[in-house]
């Protein structure tokens, strides 16, 4: 049992790496003051959208780039709807997340008999973004938001808005830092992870995401020990399955999820979120 | 005028379907028409339209229930599933103990996200989303391995020992409409409930016991969505299946929002979204375009509404 387990951790690094990538941009995005479910819808959209710009231009990085673009296009419906209009964060993330599972599977079906989702999808040879994702991504925003005066700015919109000028501003570019995170993701997700697009791919990632930047107390050691911790309960679950001992497929895939509810459990009732969360 | 603000929404939503429709070279009229024919233009259609249009009345009257008390319960999908399932348990006692059994374990099931958030501060708009990933695959596990029909042919449960009338649903969706209204409205304890959802700090101060009007609204907003599951089962579709919430729960948020959050209107936002939920699924057997346009639909009405909300704010 324990060789199984420690036979999958590597599967199980790659596998969170999305995850991880949603959590430090939900971690970003919150440390400015907004709650965005959306982010669940964020990463289908980009999952999707990566696909599509991998197959017609048969590259990787195009690939990545276009989910980056797919995530940045609802980071702007999200924002200006947030934002701009100052509209409730909960409902517009829901509304988000329907927008991107209805819009998905409607293209998904339209290109089908295109076989654009079903040849096989450029992917890459060397796994760059597992690195950056683990290491370079969390170093950076480490030290943008607690030694820039953007970053600082950035967290004054979440715990006071009152004293920073054009909140609107920071909440913004927190927002973009988002999608360029999450886009990876899903591009992750779909190129790397997977082989192409599949309807709700997503499986909830970004509801975890939302759960570990809880657990982690909104810092980005906590992000990485959240994930890295979830990852293992993965992996154990991964390994379950690989010995077939007779704990049913079904449970099996209801497990992360119940771990997520017990990683919220744990510790929610100590933390302190972002003064102005949600408002 | 919420009324007129609901009619422009829901025309917004089937308006943009129609565009993103002809963006993929369909015609826009000939989907209007499939949408409308499939939906209502036939006594058939009507029926089918009325027969979904019950489980999102009770979603939805879910979700009034809980936001209105400032609760954010996402996790009607769940609390459908684990209704219908203790229903199909319960339905040996006869239809009436099966749909007490599913209210029971919707409230129950919706409850664990209340204890979580009383006990441990975890924030119920996430924990009854992962709630739901975990009914979804309760269910998986149930028809595939202890409940599977006794042929095994098929990953799906037998039929259920008791059935409701096809039609019973229709008038069972509409008493718990009046209900709610009449609980919302006419009580003292809809009273404090609307207060907690208001302002939950002025409410306290008010002597209202905001922990405990939570976990009430809670409980019966999960007791409303097992119900949906449980009349699901019982007048439509008789047994379980993976695929048997197919997003009822998520709708019900779509349909109570369309309705401003009242009970009442929630009669006419239900019955919009299950012909829009009918209609899309004639689109995709007639015209192969995916049902999950109907999410969509939510999805616009739900954000048009919105910037309504904005502009009514800024006025």
């Amino acid at each position: 049992m324990l060789d199984a387990l420690v036979d999958v951790i590597p599967l199980a690094i790659v596998a969170a790496t999305p995850l991880l990538l949603a959590v430090q941009g939900e971690l970003v995005v919150q440390r400015s003051g907004i709650i965005n479910l959306g982010i669940e819808g964020m990463m289908l959209v980009a999952a999707m959208t990566a696909v599509l710009a991998a197959q017609t231009t048969k590259s990787v990085l195009l690939g990545f780039a276009g989910g980056i673009g797919g995530a940045l296009l609802i980071a702007l419906l999200f924002g200006v709807f947030v934002i701009a209009l100052k509209t409730d964060q909960i409902v517009t993330g829901t509304a988000i997340n329907f927008l991107a599972i209805g819009a998905t599977s409607f293209v998904y079906r339209e290109l089908q008999q295109g076989a654009i989702f079903v040849q096989a999808v450029p992917r890459p040879r060397v796994d760059y973004v597992l690195p950056l994702a683990w290491i370079a991504f969390p170093i950076i925003l480490a030290l943008f938001l607690w030694n820039t005066s953007l970053g600082l700015r950035l967290r004054a919109s979440g715990e006071n808005p009152e004293a920073v000028a054009p909140v609107a501003r920071y909440r913004a570019i927190a927002l973009m830092i988002e999608a360029l995170l999450a886009g990876i993701g899903g591009a992750y997700l779909a190129l790397v992870l997977s082989s192409g697009f599949a309807e709700n791919m997503t499986a909830g990632r970004g509801f975890i995401a939302l759960a570990i930047v809880i657990f982690g107390r909104w810092k980005l050691k906590g992000a990485l020990l959240g994930t890295a911790i979830f990852g293992l309960a993965a992996a154990l679950q991964y390994a379950l399955q690989a010995s077939a001992r007779g704990v049913p497929y079904h449970l099996l895939l209801a497990f992360p999820y119940l771990v997520t509810l017990l990683i919220l459990c744990g510790v929610a009732g100590k933390v302190r979120a972002p003064e102005s969360l949600g408002r | 005028m919420p009324a007129l603000r609901g009619v422009l929404a829901a025309l917004a939503a089937i308006l943009l379907l129609a565009l993103s429709g002809a963006a993929f070279g369909h015609s826009p009229r000939e989907l209007l028409s499939i949408l409308f024919s499939g939906s209502v233009g036939s006594a058939f259609a009507f029926q089918n339209t009325l027969l979904k249009s019950v489980p999102l009345l009770l979603t939805g009257l879910s979700v009034v229930l809980a936001f209105r008390a400032g609760v954010w319960n996402i996790g009607g999908e769940g609390q459908f599933i684990v209704g219908a399932l203790a229903a199909l348990l319960a339905s040996r006692y006869g239809a009436v103990a099966a749909l007490l059994a599913a209210m029971l374990a919707g409230a129950a099931w919706s409850s664990l996200a209340s204890l979580m958030r009383l006990w441990r501060n975890a924030p119920e708009v996430l924990t009854t989303i992962l709630l739901n990933f975990i009914a979804i695959h309760l269910l998986g596990w149930c028809v595939n391995g202890p409940l599977r029909e006794q042929a095994a042919m098929y990953p799906q449960t037998d039929l259920a020992a008791a059935s409701l009338p096809r039609y019973a649903g229709v008038v069972i969706a509409v008493v718990a409409g009046v209900v709610a209204w009449w609980l919302l409205y006419r009580t003292k304890e809809g009273l404090r409930l609307r207060a907690t959802g208001f302002n939950s700090s002025a409410a306290e101060w008010a002597g209202v016991n905001v922990r405990a009007q939570l976990a009430r609204a809670m409980a019966i907003s999960g007791a409303a969505a097992g119900l949906a599951g449980g009349i699901e089962l019982l007048g439509v579709t008789h047994r379980l299946f993976e695929r048997f919430a197919s997003g009822y729960g998520y709708s019900g948020i779509a349909v109570a929002l369309l309705a401003q959050l009242h009970p009442l209107a929630t009669l006419a936002s239900s019955f919009f979204f299950g012909a829009l939920v009918t209609g899309a699924g004639e689109l995709q057997r007639t015209a192969n375009i995916s049902s999950a346009v109907a999410v969509f639909g939510q999805a616009v009405v739900i954000l048009v509404l919105l910037g309504f909300e904005h502009a009514r704010r800024a006025r």
